[in-house]
């Protein structure tokens, strides 16, 4: 296929809105295959405006005299207004970006063609490869190993390659768990928790169905795993789907482990929103925090009634949960849903950065993203197909993924010393994870992208966030290593709205930016008289 | 171990703090007792109760009452968080079990005191149900239960009644007992002469005028007044018969560049017949004239249009289109004191001491405090807009001039003089359009009255520094203090131990020599600065801050309403705040090392115009462009 044949015209005369605060730009549009472009000519500055079509999400059209308008919602929440010169060239173009933006080819996206000066093909995609967790973790402890019995992914087709088991138990019987679980993802180890030697584990749910069924070499796994802890460590199992739904999901196979068959764990249900409610509530909030009407008196119940903060209290109370039972219960936590790869990578990403202070460093928390939601087969390309503004039904769509970051946003927000990364490095997550030059959140699974060749063919966005013109806008100029967990308030006052996010489009220009540039002057003046690092003498209050 | 707390997890920490503040200031302490007293305070009793804290239960403690505070310190050390962290409990319980920390300190002034009640009778069953309920006016509540046996509560009630309600009993209020002596005379912050000079007055469109050197002619104005130059005294004593209360119009700022001004007043007497007066409509003609650049003279009437129509019955109104053609009236729709006082009722009963979990941006909506704030800001912004960009000279009034005048001219001042952003402007910026001006802070809070039901209570004043407080959030770098400075302004306010808001007017002030008998609350933090100051502060001239006062864009202010909940406290000092301190102190101490060795190197460094010691060359200048 050739996207010529997508492109219905040249070019034509438009003039951009970019919202309140920014000048409308006037000049030549054109359609590319991959880009929407605006050039106002050569004396403008900037003298190119350019837009990524696969980051359209939806677009409007109406035709008026000889002239017409085209509002693209982009999937980074922004909304523009082109107004175009000649009734023809407004529905070509329309037509144009409306096929373009909707490609679901993966090979044939733009990241298999951005090629920008400076960065060399397959670097930093070594960056964060699993063995190096293992590594880490093997210094620790001889409880745990390296399999490779997922090298051809025929154990689980949504994990990668190596995953951390534990030692007493061979291939075979992981092969047998995984046929017990939901589409494979027998319990792997998330994070082990040094401290109290214990470990966060993940996986689906057991295929227990209505007979009830067992697996012994399940049993003996998670058995293996309180036995690779301590004489008499006990274990929880963390579920998040209410008891009800668990029971349900045995009538379509599914389950959960019984109390019998797994002495030592205990399971807690910790019911948290995924799919479609999640996508209808990011909708309606996104609906809210755009809706132009200026008598906002029922503002606040609106924002009660879209039931996002909710959501964010529920995600970080649950990891919470399984955070304490490692560093206060010293237990071996498990936690899964249905299929292990929404709400289950929320849960333990969350926990490890509660706990971990290498989580909360810049290289810790893109190692944790890369391990967590990455390989551990989050399946972007399905959830991250569309934004809040599609008019078409979500199939897959479910904005768990900013969830997390705006869970992220939240702790930032109560310890502002102690992450490493700040608000900017969370906004380009979100951004690159809806719609990217890099291939780093292409496809489903490793699986996926091992297929279609992403590590050798595309950039990785962690090269491109790691280069030194990028770092003003991501780091966090105060920060300050915090060898402590961060216990993050989850009462309902103590959450806000990321206005940063929200309402980014929409805020006037921000004086918050000003005083962060001025923390980043003080921070690189003191660096720069003083030549050594900050003493860590400022360390953030706990609970 | 990542869980040993590192600060002290109190769940009265700010009172806490006070303790450290107050023994800076030298306060003495009765060794065997560990309690703080300022010179001048002294002890009345002391008796072993039991206080019933809502967030960790009954504490077994000894309250000390002496003339200026309540202080209570618990007997034991309490419930270290060894309990209970069996099987997984929920979140908050184990969090709770965490908090528990050392001995629990109650440091309360009486002022804030706003009702004592008994509860239970002497047949009283049930543990703990025999005692005190003490109503504050600081958001939170106190109940301590006491022994049934021996009228030990009669005298504890009877002691507090006494010391908190003085008025009541003929005895003198803290502040004329308080012997604090500070380096810095905060009596001293304002001359009102001196600010009026810094705005360039009097020119030749304005005068000052002494008219009011005896308060005959308005008794809650000021004594210095700033009027128009084309209007004689005999014109303002005759406007004076026109406007309610005798608060004529007269300036409250003038803008440096455009000269256009703000004037505050009070509402025209009007009343149902419709009565009109030359004199004051010639008035405003005048002040209108002042101005050459528009030929419209803009009036804010601060209150809801049918307010101001229902006004007519007992007198007042508002000025006619016919009757002041060269005027435009706009109404703002700011509800009156009693609006106000119930709005932040329903904010207390969702805060403390529980919070309402399920549905809280619901509840707090249903409280309408943040729809208040709003209405105030954008009152505000209305009028500095107007006044800055609109190029015209603006009026404002609601029906007596003390209350939502004060908020609109106090507030569009901080919007458009810099200089009011600074520690010391802000302090005269309140004592100016404030304290000076007759905003009733004796009638609005009560102070040492045992009236609590008092119709004339309003937390006007709160609802002002809530409105600062929105736009310091809103512009971090823009005030030269900080969130501390603004909530200890709010403690005293209430705590009787600073002249500074007792009474309701100059006269009244005058009457009682408050100036030579009491100390200035601006002596404290002005001999205590650096506590208050915002690392973030960029000074900048003639910049108009214009706050968004969208709902999106205003937030309950948590530190200060819901600061006795211990669950909030977390984010307390400001770890930011406290970390860039050091930074700029770190790198003041770099820049002067650095000028010392080019000192000492001066023949090869000695051209100034490259020396990049200069601070002021290292300050980093930002600006935003509006």
């Amino acid at each position: 296929m050739e996207f010529s044949e997508l492109i219905r015209t040249g070019q034509a005369q438009a003039e951009l809105l970019r919202g309140p605060e920014m000048p409308p730009l006037r000049g030549t549009l054109c359609v590319t295959g991959h880009h929407l472009l605006l050039s106002p000519g050569p004396q403008a500055t900037p003298d190119l405006w350019l837009l990524l079509l696969r980051s359209v999400d939806s677009i409007e059209k109406r035709v008026a005299g000889d002239a017409g308008t085209i509002t693209l919602r982009c999937k980074d929440l922004r909304v523009l207004q082109l107004d175009i010169e000649g009734v023809e060239a407004t529905l070509d173009i329309a037509r144009s970006i409306e096929a373009l933006s909707s490609l679901e080819s993966v090979i044939t996206s733009f990241p298999f063609f951005y090629r920008p000066k400076g960065l060399r093909l397959g670097e930093a995609w070594h960056f964060h490869p699993p063995e190096r967790y293992y590594k880490r973790v093997a210094r620790e402890t001889r409880a745990w190993r390296l399999s490779e019995a997922n090298e051809d992914f025929s154990l689980c087709p949504s994990y990668p390659r190596a995953v951390i088991v534990p030692r007493a138990v061979d291939d075979d019987a992981l092969a047998l768990s995984a046929r017990f679980r939901h589409g494979g993802r027998f319990p792997v180890l998330s994070y082990y928790h040094a401290p109290s030697g214990t470990v966060l584990l993940r996986s689906s749910q057991p295929l227990t169905g209505p007979q009830k069924r067992r697996c012994a070499d399940d049993e003996e796994l998670l058995r293996a795993v309180l036995a690779g802890a301590r004489p008499g460590a006990r274990g929880f199992i963390v579920d998040t789907r209410s008891a009800q739904a668990a029971k349900q999901a045995r009538m379509t196979g599914g389950g959960t482990e019984a109390k019998a068959a797994y002495p030592g764990w205990k399971r807690l249900h910790r019911p948290l929103e995924r799919g479609r409610p999640l996508q209808e509530s990011f909708v309606r909030l996104v609906e809210a925090c755009g809706d132009p009407e200026q008598s906002m008196d029922r503002w606040l119940s609106r924002l009660d009634g879209c039931r996002w903060l909710s959501h964010v209290k529920e995600a970080l109370s649950t990891a919470c949960l399984a955070a304490q039972g490692m560093e206060w219960e010293g237990a071996c936590i498990l936690v899964h849903g249905a299929e292990g790869t929404d709400s289950t990578l929320l849960v333990t990403s969350l926990a490890q950065l509660i706990l971990d202070p290498l989580s909360r460093t810049m290289a810790g928390f893109q190692e944790l993203i890369e391990r967590e939601w990455i390989q551990a087969g989050h399946p972007f390309q399905l959830r991250c197909a569309h934004s809040a503004f599609s008019h078409t039904r979500p199939k897959h769509e479910a904005p768990i993924f900013l969830l997390f970051l705006d869970c992220v946003w939240q702790l930032g927000r109560q310890f502002p010393l102690s992450l490493e990364f700040g608000e900017g490095m969370l906004l380009a997550l979100f951004d690159h994870s809806y719609a990217s030059p890099f291939g780093t959140f292409l496809c489903n699974s490793e699986k996926e992208r091992c297929l279609c060749e992403v590590r050798t063919r595309t950039h990785s966005l962690w090269s491109g966030l790691n280069q030194p013109k990028e770092q003003r806008k991501l780091r966090n100029p105060l920060y300050v290593p915090n060898p402590l967990a961060i216990w993050p308030s989850v009462e309902p006052q103590s959450l806000r709205l990321w206005q940063g996010l929200f309402l980014r489009w929409t805020h006037p220009p921000e004086p918050s930016e000003v005083a962060w540039e001025k923390v980043w002057q003080i921070a690189t003046d003191q660096e720069k008289t003083e030549g050594s690092q900050p003493t860590d003498s400022a360390s953030e209050p706990q609970p | 171990m990542a869980s040993a707390p590192t600060s002290k997890y109190n769940s009265h920490s700010l009172e806490n703090e006070s303790i450290k503040r107050t023994s800076r200031d030298g306060v003495n302490r009765d060794i065997g007792e560990a309690l703080p007293r300022l010179p001048g305070e002294t002890r009345i009793t002391d008796k072993e109760v039991i206080y019933i804290c809502p967030f960790n239960g009954p504490i077994k403690g000894r309250v000390y009452i002496t003339n200026y505070r309540l202080y209570l310190r618990s007997l034991e050390t309490h419930l270290e968080f060894s309990h209970g962290v069996r099987g997984l409990t929920t979140w908050s319980q184990l969090k709770d079990a965490s908090l528990q920390d050392s001995a629990l300190i109650l440091d309360v002034p009486l002022g804030v005191i706003s009702r004592i009640e008994k509860m239970g009778g002497a047949t009283s069953r049930g543990e703990n149900s025999y005692g005190l309920d003490i109503t504050c006016k600081d958001m939170r509540n106190l109940r301590f239960a006491l022994k049934q046996e021996g009228h030990s509560r009669r005298d504890m009630f009877e002691i507090l009644t006494r010391y908190a309600f003085p008025l009541a009993h003929s005895l003198p209020m803290f502040a004329f007992l308080n012997e604090e002596k500070f380096d810095v005379d905060g009596w001293m912050v304002y001359n009102p002469v001196e600010e009026y000079r810094r705005q360039g007055l009097p020119n030749h469109h304005w005068r000052i005028t002494f008219i009011n050197k005896c308060y005959e002619l308005c008794d809650t104005y000021p004594a210095l007044l700033v009027v128009p130059y084309r209007a004689s005294d005999d014109d303002l004593r005759r406007v004076a018969t026109f406007r309610s209360r005798n608060r004529i119009p007269v300036l409250s700022w003038i803008h440096p560049e455009n000269k256009t001004v703000i004037v505050r007043c009070s509402q025209p007497l009007v009343g149902v017949s419709g009565k009109r007066n030359k004199d004051d409509e010639k008035y405003l003609d005048v002040i209108r004239e002042t101005n050459r650049q528009i030929n419209k003279l803009t009036i804010y009437d601060a209150r809801p249009n049918v307010n101001a129509v229902a006004n007519k019955a007992t007198g007042g109104g508002y000025e006619s289109d016919d009757a002041y053609h060269n005027a435009e009236l706009f109404f703002l729709d700011i509800h009156n004191i009693h609006v106000m006082r119930e709005s932040l009722k329903k904010v207390k009963d969702i805060v403390y001491p529980n919070v309402e979990e399920s549905h809280w941006l619901s509840s707090l909506e249903s409280t309408h405090w943040l729809e208040h704030i709003k209405l105030v800001l954008t009152g505000a912004i209305q009028v500095a807009d107007r006044v800055s960009s609109g190029k015209s000279s603006v009026v404002v009034h609601c029906s007596d001039g003390w209350d939502r005048t004060a908020q609109l001219t106090s507030l569009a001042m901080l919007m458009l003089d810099s200089y009011y952003r600074s520690i010391e402007g802000f302090e005269i910026l309140v004592q100016k359009e404030w304290i000076s001006f007759g905003h009733k802070f004796a009638s609005r809070i009560g102070h040492g009255d045992k009236n609590h039901a008092d119709a004339d209570r309003s937390p006007i004043f709160l609802q002002f520094i809530d409105c600062v407080w929105q736009m310091s959030k809103q512009f971090p770098t823009a005030f030269e203090f900080n969130e501390r400075f603004l909530i200890i302004i709010l403690d005293h306010l209430y705590s009787c131990r600073f002249g500074t808001f007792l009474y309701n007017c100059e006269s009244a002030r005058e009457k009682q020599k408050v100036t030579e008998r009491t100390v200035s609350l601006w002596s404290l933090i002005n001999s205590n600065k650096d506590k208050f100051k915002n690392p973030f502060y960029t000074k900048e001239i003639n910049r108009v801050l214009y706050p968004v006062a969208s709902m999106r864009h205003l937030e309950l202010w948590v530190n200060y309403y819901i600061r006795w909940n211990p669950r909030i406290k977390q984010q307390q000092p400001n770890p930011v705040e406290q970390r860039y301190m050091e930074l700029l102190a770190l790198r003041d101490e770099y820049i002067k090392r650095l000028e010392e060795l080019q000192l000492a190197n001066s023949p090869k460094l000695s051209d100034p115009s490259t020396s990049p010691s200069s601070p002021s060359q290292m300050m980093p200048h930002v600006q935003t462009h509006f």
